[in-house]
């Protein structure tokens, strides 16, 4: 069960509104298995379907995360207008090369958090994405 | 020449775990050649069989994107920093 400070829910949700009417996107950093910052990532798509997270952030926050010891804790994206729920896309694409459902996932031990539109109030759910596609959620426990 | 390569965690596996490191290569294609020589693998996990560069990874140039220069075509010169990064991306 992920423990995510309400603050850092918040966060999302803000990206979430602030990218509107596309999808938003980023990485939340954690150490010592717990959740520190939400680090926006520009969507290089544009798009209220899709995300495609900027390549050279992620690199940079990938360099930034080994001089600081952290983590890459969670990867996150909006859905405008569906359910806070990985989409097949989201699903193939959480694979590399993308559909090949039979190795493990890009990144295996971090969650997978879909921040929803949909509703009022926006809705977020936390999940794993394993090897053969299988999605499971995780309960986020939302902490002040 | 000598060019200073980075790739992020899901290539790392391929080049021995290693973030960053240093190959040779006139231009992208020589480079990645001398990679796969190097560590054999890599362009598995970038090129399909026809060597032709996936379109879900990345590759950049001093942080340019190689589609808007000239492709594997791209020169290269020492010093230059060469990142391949692979796409994440989603949606419904």
């Amino acid at each position: 069960m992920p423990h995510i400070p309400k603050k850092l829910i918040d966060e999302m949700i803000e990206h979430a509104i602030d990218d509107l009417p596309n999808e938003a996107c980023g990485q939340v950093n954690g150490k010592n298995g717990r959740p520190l910052t939400v680090n926006r990532v520009k969507n290089s798509a544009a798009s209220p379907f899709r995300y495609s997270m900027d390549p050279l952030a992620m690199l940079k926050l990938e360099q930034a995360r080994e001089e600081t010891g952290e983590y890459l804790f969670a990867i996150y994206h909006s859905h405008v207008a569906s359910e806070a729920y990985p989409s097949q896309t989201d699903i193939r694409q959480a694979f590399f090369p993308p559909g090949e459902l039979d190795r493990q996932p890009m990144f295996p031990d971090c969650y997978y958090i879909l921040v929803s539109l949909a509703h009022d109030p926006p809705e977020v759910r936390a999940f794993r994405i394993r090897q053969g596609g299988l999605v499971e959620e995780e309960l986020i426990k939302s902490e002040d | 020449m000598t060019i200073k390569v980075q790739v992020t965690s899901v290539i790392q596996k391929v080049v021995n775990g290693q973030s960053e490191f240093e190959a040779e290569g006139s231009v992208v294609s020589e480079l990645i050649e001398d990679i796969e020589n190097k560590y054999p693998g890599f362009l598995q996990q970038i090129a399909n069989e026809s060597g032709e560069l996936h379109r879900f990874v990345n590759v950049y140039v001093n942080d340019e994107d190689i589609r808007f220069i000239n492709g594997k075509d791209t020169p290269l010169n020492s010093g230059d920093v060469v990142a391949f990064l692979p796409a994440l991306s989603g949606g419904l």
